[in-house]
């Protein structure tokens, strides 16, 4: 029902009448607008049967596929040459010729995480060890848009997790950054989504992420503090009960 | 050789011409002939404020278009001021096409008694690759050797920001900037040189995180000697 009634959608506006872009579900994925509205909640680890309801609203989500992404490159492109000489620049010359395609490009390069799905990523590599102890991965290096003003942010990722049985193969949290990263973002909800996606496939005992980054939004224009970071966390599970595994995990990273 | 005057509005088309200057002998005698007087006129920027005011809906629009192309809705709570958001933002980060060197450097020279070299490095600088509309940015090292003319020096880095806020390539830029020194001092020589990273190659394409690009102008004695070459680059390097 819920499926008819996306295709139905995008039928009629292929493009930008849906709402479940970027995790902003107003339809009724109650799972996912659950875990993603509620901003203090602790993730609990999950039964089975409300797993594999959260993986099935997975594998509903609607993403661009690389047909849209070039059936709207020529309107982009357009937009962008209207954009070029609402700038008082001159589209025809030299250096400006073939910019609206390689800048309409570049965007759905930098948007390329609604083109993928967190199913198609994960499934396969969750793996039953018998490890409890943190397992960190940090220092990835993350570049995301700010959806406010679509100017850059970059930064770096820090996750740890407390396995409960179950592992995730490493470079799949990085896959996982770059999902969400790759969108309109806001920081905040980066944050989330990333602990929150981790949490739904491993039921971990707990997840801790924390991003620093620069936003080019505050450096490049507006305030124009040079040095300035922005830095977001998100705590779920033991890392949020226990101050002591916290402390762990903030430690590691800093080392 | 020609070079295209500092004032030439990075290939703007504006009715005024730009002034020419030729450079004989490979700077050997340094004379810089030029066709017009380097004044410019003050209704020559293509771009006003008060015109500002008058694109940004059709900016908004563009914007629209892009973020509905992107597969993403226009009508979410993040979104809703977005293209009005951005289209300032974009015209902020071209502001350097409103403005001219005539406006900013006529008021602050100064005759001074002074021929060692003066170096003003680490200026921070932020621009627009014109070829993915995507921002670099890095650090400007500028020295000249007076000849009886100094310059404020902030105006040093107010010159960085006229050029490099617009759409830019960065050999263009640093040229730019050395021209623009050359012409407004009249100094011995005029070094410049820019270290940025490309978002174009961090973000997208190759991603190269840590790659940079280093260019360089070197007018005047500065090309001629290496002595002094040597001296500016030892001096503007950091420790």
């Amino acid at each position: 029902m819920e499926r008819s009634k996306v295709k139905q959608s995008e039928k009629e506006a292929p493009v930008g009448s849906d709402a479940s872009l970027n995790g902003h579900c107003e339809g009724g994925r109650a799972k996912v607008a659950k875990w993603k509205d509620a901003p203090g909640e602790a993730c609990s680890p999950s039964s089975s049967k409300q797993t594999s309801s959260v993986m099935e609203s997975w594998k509903e989500e609607r993403t661009r596929s690389v047909e849209d992404n070039e059936m709207s490159l020529p309107s982009i492109a357009a937009a962008y040459t209207t954009i070029l000489r609402g700038l008082g620049e001159d589209p025809q010359r030299q250096g400006l010729l073939k910019t609206p395609w390689r800048a309409a490009t570049a965007m759905q390069f930098f948007t390329k995480g609604y083109q993928e799905k967190i199913i198609d990523v994960l499934n396969d590599a969750i793996f039953d060890e018998d490890h409890d102890e943190m397992v960190i991965v940090k220092d990835i290096d993350m570049f995301s848009m700010c959806e406010h003003h679509l100017v850059p942010i970059f930064g770096r990722v820090h996750i740890g997790y407390l396995p409960n049985k179950r592992v995730l193969g490493l470079s799949k949290l990085a896959r996982i950054v770059e999902i969400y990263s790759r969108r309109l973002q806001v920081q905040e909800r980066l944050t989330k989504q990333i602990a929150v996606a981790i949490t739904e496939a491993l039921q971990p005992a707990g997840v801790g992420v924390v991003i620093e980054a620069t936003h080019m939004c505050m450096v490049m224009r507006g305030v124009q503090k040079m040095n300035s970071k922005t830095v977001t966390s998100t705590m779920l599970g033991v890392f949020r009960e226990d101050p002591k595994t916290r402390d762990e995990f903030l430690t590691l990273i800093r080392s | 050789m020609e070079y295209q005057s500092s004032a030439d509005m990075n290939g703007v088309c504006s009715s005024k011409l730009v002034t020419e200057y030729l450079c004989r002998n490979g700077f050997g005698e340094l004379t810089i002939e030029s066709k017009k007087l380097p004044v410019q006129d003050q209704s020559e920027t293509s771009r006003k404020k008060a015109e500002d005011e008058s694109r940004l809906p059709a900016l908004e629009a563009a914007y629209t278009t892009i973020l509905r192309g992107l597969g993403e809705n226009t009508e979410r709570q993040g979104l809703l001021r977005t293209p009005l958001r951005a289209a300032k933002a974009m015209q902020f980060l071209t502001k350097g096409y409103h403005e001219t060197i005539y406006d900013i450097l006529n008021d602050a020279i100064f005759d001074e008694d002074h021929d060692e070299m003066v170096i003003v490095k680490d200026i921070d600088m932020f621009s627009l690759c014109e070829h993915h509309l995507v921002p670099f940015f890095g650090k400007v090292h500028i020295g000249y050797l007076p000849s009886k003319k100094v310059v404020g020096l902030s105006k040093l880095a107010r010159i960085v920001e006229i050029y490099s806020r617009r759409l830019q390539v960065q050999e263009r830029l640093t040229k730019q900037i050395a021209m623009a020194i050359s012409e407004a001092l009249q100094p011995a020589g005029v070094a410049v040189v820019i270290e940025a990273a490309h978002m174009c190659m961090v973000m997208r394409g190759v991603q190269k995180m840590n790659s940079r690009t280093v260019t360089s102008t070197m007018l005047g004695v500065f090309r001629e000697d290496p002595k002094t070459r040597e001296e500016f680059l030892a001096l503007s390097k950091n420790s």
